[in-house]
C-alpha cells in the first residue's frame, strides 16, 4: 500500500464522520420520531389516541435513530451483495483513527463500547440518583410537603426503574465488554456489530424514557402493576417502550458475551482456569437473556391494552392482574441475581488478588454461582405471597427462596478462605470488595424474613422491604461495582484514580448508607408501607435520620466524581499491570491497543495459583504473567 | 516449603478467631434477647405475636452465621494485612473437602429449618379457630377502604372489631390492585378487581386502635388511602353495631 492511498483514505473516512454518528442519529430519529407521531395523528382517534401517537412517535424515533447512526450500514451493504468488509474497513469501524469522536459513532471496539457503557451507567446512576434526593427530601416532613402525589409517584418510579437498568449493566456493560474479551484472550467480541448495537439500543431508550415527564408520568412505580398500568397516563407508554428497547439490547448483549466466552478464548484457557470475573459475567448474561423475554412480553402487553384496547390485564374481559405480576416477577426476581453475580464474581476476584492467594474453593464457587443461576429461575413466586393468586405456590417458593442462600452462602466461604493467611494488600477496590460483604450479609438476613410466608405477612409492601434490597443492590452490588470501577479503571484508562479521595468515598458512603436505610428498617418493621408520598407522623423521626444521612451518601458520590474527572485528565499514569494480577487483561499494556494481543497468548495456568507449587516464575516476581507468546500466528 | 510452622501459626490464629467469634457472639445474642423483643411492633393477634417471634428467632439464629464471616474478616485484615504492595504471595491455601462440606451442611440444615418454621406458622395460620367467624367485606377503591358487616347489613368507613372473636376478611377491589394490610394482627393480602379472596381467620387479641394500609401502589392518593380499626368490648361492638345499622337506615330514609 502506498502513502498516496492512504492519505486520500484517511480523508474519507474525516468526511464520513459526522455521517454516520450520533448527531446525524438524533437528527434522523427526531425527524423520523416527529414524521411517525404526525402521520398517526391523522387517523388516531377516542380516548387511547395519545397513546397511539406516542407509541408511533417511538418506533419512528427508534428506526430512524439507527438508520442515522450507522446500524444498518453493513447489514444492507451484505443483503444487497457487496464485497464483504475488508479488513481495514473493520478497522476503520473499530474506531481506528477517529480518536474521541469514535465514542459518539456506531463503532465496534468492545474497549470504546466498554467506555460508553461506564458513562452511561454513571450518567444514569447520576438521574437515578437526584430522584432518590428527591424522595428523601420528600419523605424527610410528614405531609406531602415539597412535591405533590402525582409528581413523587413518578419520581419514584423514575428512581426504580433507572436504578435497576443501570445496576443490569453496571458491571457487564462497561466490564464485561472491556474487560471480558481481553480477559480470556480474544481480539474483540465474537459479533462485534451486535456488540455496538446493544450498546445504542440502550442510548436510544434513554430519551424515550425521560419524555415521560413531557407526558404526565407514570404513578405504578417501577413495578408497573397492571391494571393501573392500562390506566395511567401517557407517560406509561415511555415506562414499557423503554423496557422493550432495553430488553432487545440485553438480549443482544447476553447472546454475544455468551458466544465470546464459549468461542473466543486463547489456547489453554480451559474452563478451570477462566476467571471467576469471567463466569460471574457469563451465568449472569445467561440468566438475564433467560429472564428479561417475559418482562419484554409484559410490557408489550401492557402497550396492546393501552394502543389497541386489548384486555390482557383487564378482570372484567377474562384479564388478570396475576398473569402480569407472574409475567414481571419471572423476570423481577432472576433479575436481582442477574445484578449480582458479577458483583460477587468481581470480589471473588479482587479477594484473590489483594490477598496474593488461590480462590479458596475455585470450582465449588463457580459451582456456586451456577447454582445461583439455576435456582434464581425458580424463586419469582415469593412476591406473590399476599398476592391472593396461588396459595399452592407458598411451600415449595419458600422452600427453593431459602435455599439460595446456600449457594450464594459459598461466596463467603470462598471470601474469609481466601483472606485466611494472606498477604492482605488492603487497596481501595479491595475496600469496597470487603464492604460489598459485610453489607450483603445484611441483606441477605434481612431477606431471610421475607422469604418466609409468615413474616413476609408482616413486611410485604412495607419499607422493611425497600430497606432489604436495598442493602442487597446498593450495599453488596454497588458496592462491588464501586470496587471495579477502582479495579480497572488504570486498565481501561490508563491513569490512577486518587486513593485519598477513593478512601473518602467509602467511608461516606458506608456510613451514609447505614444512616439511611438502618432507620428504614425500624420504620418498616412498625408497619410504614412503601411509595408514600405521605409520611404519616409515626414514621417522621426514622425517615428524617435517613433524609439527613443521604447527605453523606452525596458527598461520597461527589467525591467519586470528581475523582473520576481529575484522574482522567491528570491522574498519575497507571503501570500495565496496576494491582499484580495473573490474569491476561493484566498482560496488555494501558491503553490497550486496538486488538489488544500482538500475538494470541498461550495460558499455562490458572491466574489464581498463587504460592502453587506448579506454578513458581510467576509468585516470585511482582507480576508474572501466566503466559507465553504462541510460537505461530 | 516450610508448611510445617506455617500451620502451627494458623492454628494459633484459627484459635484467637474462634474465641473471637464465640465471645461476641454469645455477647451479641444476650443483647439481642433482650432488646429485640423491646424493638417489635405491637402484635394485637396471635399471628401479628408469632411473626414477631419468627424475627427474634430468625435473628437470633443469623448473629452466630453473620458473625462468623465478620469476625474471620476482621481478624484477617488486621492481622495479615500488608502496608504496602506485597512481593511475595500468601501460602498456597486451598478449601479441604471436610470444610466445603461442613459449610455447605450447616447453612443448609439452617434453611431447611427456616423452611419447616415457616411451613409450621402457614400451617398455624390456616387451622380456623373454634366458633363461627364474623365475616367482614373489604372493598377497595381508588383510595378508600369500605368495611361491610354482612351479618348485620352494616357499612362502614371504619373497621370496629369485637375483642377475641374471630374474624374473616373477605378482600376485593372494584377497580386496581390495593394491598389490604393490619400491621397489627400480620394479616395483608392484595385487593383484586374482579376477585374476592379470604383472608385467614385471625382473633385480635388486644383492645385499642390500629390502622388498615395500603401497601400496594394504587395510583395518585396511595399515601392517602389508609382507614381506622378500632378492636373494642363485645358490649361496644354490639352497641357500635346497632348504632351503625339505624345511622346506616337512617341515612337511607333521608
Amino acid at each position: 500500500m502506498t502513502s498516496g492511498t492512504i492519505t486520500a483514505d484517511t480523508a474519507r473516512s474525516r468526511r464520513s464522520l459526522l455521517f454516520p454518528s450520533v448527531v446525524s442519529g438524533l437528527v434522523l430519529g427526531v425527524a423520523g420520531g416527529l414524521l411517525a407521531a404526525f402521520a398517526v395523528s391523522r387517523f388516531a382517534s377516542g380516548d387511547r389516541a395519545l397513546d397511539q401517537v406516542v407509541v408511533a412517535g417511538y418506533a419512528g424515533w427508534t428506526l430512524c435513530f439507527f438508520i442515522g447512526v450507522g446500524a444498518f450500514h453493513h447489514p444492507v451493504r451484505w443483503g444487497f451483495g457487496r464485497a464483504e468488509p475488508t479488513h481495514r474497513e473493520e478497522r476503520e469501524l473499530a474506531g481506528e483513527g477517529q480518536g474521541a469522536w469514535r465514542y459518539f459513532r456506531f463503532t465496534t471496539d468492545h474497549k470504546v463500547i466498554g467506555i460508553q457503557y461506564l458513562i452511561t451507567v454513571l450518567v444514569l446512576f447520576l438521574v437515578g440518583g437526584l430522584a432518590a434526593a428527591l424522595i428523601r427530601l420528600e419523605q424527610s416532613q410528614p405531609g406531602a410537603r415539597f412535591l405533590p402525589p402525582s409528581t413523587y409517584n413518578t419520581v419514584v418510579g423514575v428512581h426504580g426503574i433507572i436504578m435497576i437498568a443501570a445496576t443490569i449493566i453496571m458491571i457487564s456493560g462497561p466490564f464485561g465488554n472491556f474487560i471480558v474479551p481481553i480477559a480470556i484472550g480474544a481480539r474483540d467480541m465474537a459479533f462485534p456489530r451486535l456488540n455496538a448495537l446493544s450498546y445504542w439500543l440502550l442510548f436510544a431508550a434513554i430519551p424515550v424514557f425521560l419524555s415521560t415527564f413531557a407526558l404526565g408520568g407514570f404513578d405504578t412505580g417501577w413495578t408497573g402493576y397492571a391494571p393501573l398500568a392500562d390506566q395511567a397516563p401517557a407517560g406509561m407508554d415511555a415506562y414499557a417502550f423503554t423496557i422493550v428497547l432495553f430488553g432487545i439490547s440485553v438480549a443482544i448483549a447476553a447472546v454475544n458475551i455468551i458466544t465470546t466466552v464459549v468461542t473466543l478464548r486463547a489456547p489453554g484457557m480451559r474452563w478451570s482456569r477462566l476467571p471467576v470475573f469471567v463466569w460471574g459475567i457469563m451465568l449472569s448474561v445467561l440468566l438475564g437473556m433467560i429472564a428479561f423475554p417475559s418482562f419484554m412480553l409484559a410490557e408489550v402487553m401492557v402497550l396492546c391494552d393501552r394502543v389497541a384496547g386489548t384486555s390482557f390485564f383487564v378482570s372484567a374481559f377474562g384479564g388478570s392482574q396475576w398473569l402480569y405480576e407472574q409475567l414481571f416477577w419471572f423476570m423481577g426476581h432472576p433479575e436481582v441475581y442477574v445484578i449480582a453475580l458479577p458483583s460477587l464474581a468481581v470480589v471473588v476476584e479482587m479477594v484473590s488478588v489483594f490477598s496474593r492467594k488461590p480462590v479458596f474453593a475455585y470450582r465449588t464457587v463457580v459451582g456456586g454461582m451456577i447454582g445461583i443461576a439455576l435456582v434464581g429461575c425458580i424463586v419469582w413466586a415469593h412476591h406473590l405471597y399476599t398476592s391472593g393468586a396461588n396459595t399452592p405456590f407458598d411451600g415449595p417458593f419458600m422452600l427453593t427462596t431459602e435455599l439460595i442462600s446456600v449457594p450464594t452462602g459459598v461466596v463467603f466461604l470462598v471470601a474469609i478462605g481466601t483472606l485466611w493467611r494472606g498477604k492482605i494488600w488492603l487497596t481501595v477496590p479491595m475496600l469496597f470488595g470487603i464492604g460489598a460483604l459485610v453489607n450483603f450479609i445484611i441483606g441477605g438476613v434481612t431477606g431471610l424474613y421475607l422469604a418466609d410466608v409468615p413474616t413476609d405477612e408482616v413486611f410485604h409492601g412495607g419499607m422493611f422491604v425497600a430497606a432489604h434490597f436495598h442493602f442487597t443492590l446498593v450495599g453488596g452490588m454497588v458496592f462491588g461495582f464501586f470496587g471495579a470501577c477502582y479495579y480497572w479503571f488504570p486498565k481501561m484508562f490508563g491513569r490512577r484514580l486518587n486513593e485519598t479521595l477513593g478512601r473518602w468515598h467509602f467511608w461516606l458512603f458506608e456510613i451514609g448508607f447505614y444512616g439511611v436505610f438502618l432507620p428504614l428498617f425500624y420504620a418498616g418493621l412498625h408497619g410504614e408501607p412503601r411509595w408514600l408520598a405521605y409520611i404519616p407522623p409515626k414514621f417522621a423521626g426514622a425517615n428524617l435520620i435517613a433524609s439527613m444521612f443521604f447527605g453523606l451518601l452525596i458527598a461520597g458520590v461527589s467525591v467519586f466524581g470528581y475523582n473520576i474527572v481529575s484522574s482522567w485528565r491528570s491522574g498519575p499514569v497507571a503501570a500495565a499491570n496496576e494491582w499484580g494480577g495473573n490474569s491476561l487483561e493484566w498482560t496488555v499494556p494501558s491503553p490497550v491497543p486496538l486488538e489488544n494481543f500482538e500475538t494470541l497468548p498461550v495460558v499455562t495456568a490458572s491466574p489464581y495459583d498463587y504460592g502453587g507449587e506448579a506454578s513458581g516464575p510467576e509468585v516470585t516476581g511482582p507480576s508474572g504473567p501466566v503466559t507465553a507468546p504462541a510460537t505461530e500466528a | 516449603m516450610t508448611q510445617r510452622p506455617g500451620s502451627g501459626r494458623s492454628d494459633h490464629h484459627l484459635r484467637n478467631v474462634l474465641v473471637w467469634w464465640v465471645v461476641l457472639s454469645v455477647l451479641a445474642e444476650i443483647g439481642w434477647l433482650v432488646a429485640g423483643p423491646l424493638l417489635m411492633p405491637a402484635a394485637a393477634s396471635s399471628d401479628a405475636v408469632f411473626a414477631n417471634t419468627t424475627i427474634v428467632v430468625f435473628t437470633a439464629l443469623a448473629i452466630p452465621v453473620a458473625l462468623f464471616v465478620w469476625v474471620f474478616m476482621a481478624y484477617s485484615l488486621i492481622r495479615f494485612r500488608v502496608k504496602s504492595r506485597p512481593s511475595e504471595a500468601g501460602p498456597h491455601l486451598v478449601a479441604s473437602n471436610g470444610q466445603q462440606i461442613a459449610w455447605l451442611g450447616i447453612t443448609g440444615a439452617l434453611c431447611l429449618f427456616l423452611v419447616i418454621w415457616g411451613l409450621f406458622g402457614m400451617y398455624q395460620a390456616s387451622t380456623d379457630p373454634p366458633g363461627r367467624p364474623l365475616i367482614v367485606d373489604v372493598t377497595a377503591q381508588q383510595w378508600t377502604w369500605t368495611f361491610r358487616y354482612p351479618s348485620a347489613g352494616v357499612s362502614s368507613n371504619q373497621l370496629v372489631l369485637p375483642v377475641g372473636r374471630p374474624v374473616e376478611f373477605e378482600v376485593t377491589s372494584l377497580d386496581v390492585v390495593h394491598g389490604f394490610d393490619v400491621h397489627a394482627f400480620s394479616v395483608r393480602l392484595d385487593a383484586n378487581p374482579g376477585s374476592v379472596i379470604a383472608t385467614n381467620i385471625v382473633t385480635p387479641t388486644r383492645l385499642g386502635s390500629f390502622s388498615v394500609r395500603c401497601v400496594e401502589l394504587c395510583g395518585l392518593y396511595h399515601a392517602y388511602m389508609w382507614a381506622p380499626v378500632k378492636v373494642v368490648s363485645d358490649q361496644d361492638f354490639a352497641a357500635w353495631l346497632r348504632d351503625a345499622a339505624q345511622g346506616s337506615r337512617g341515612g337511607a330514609g333521608a
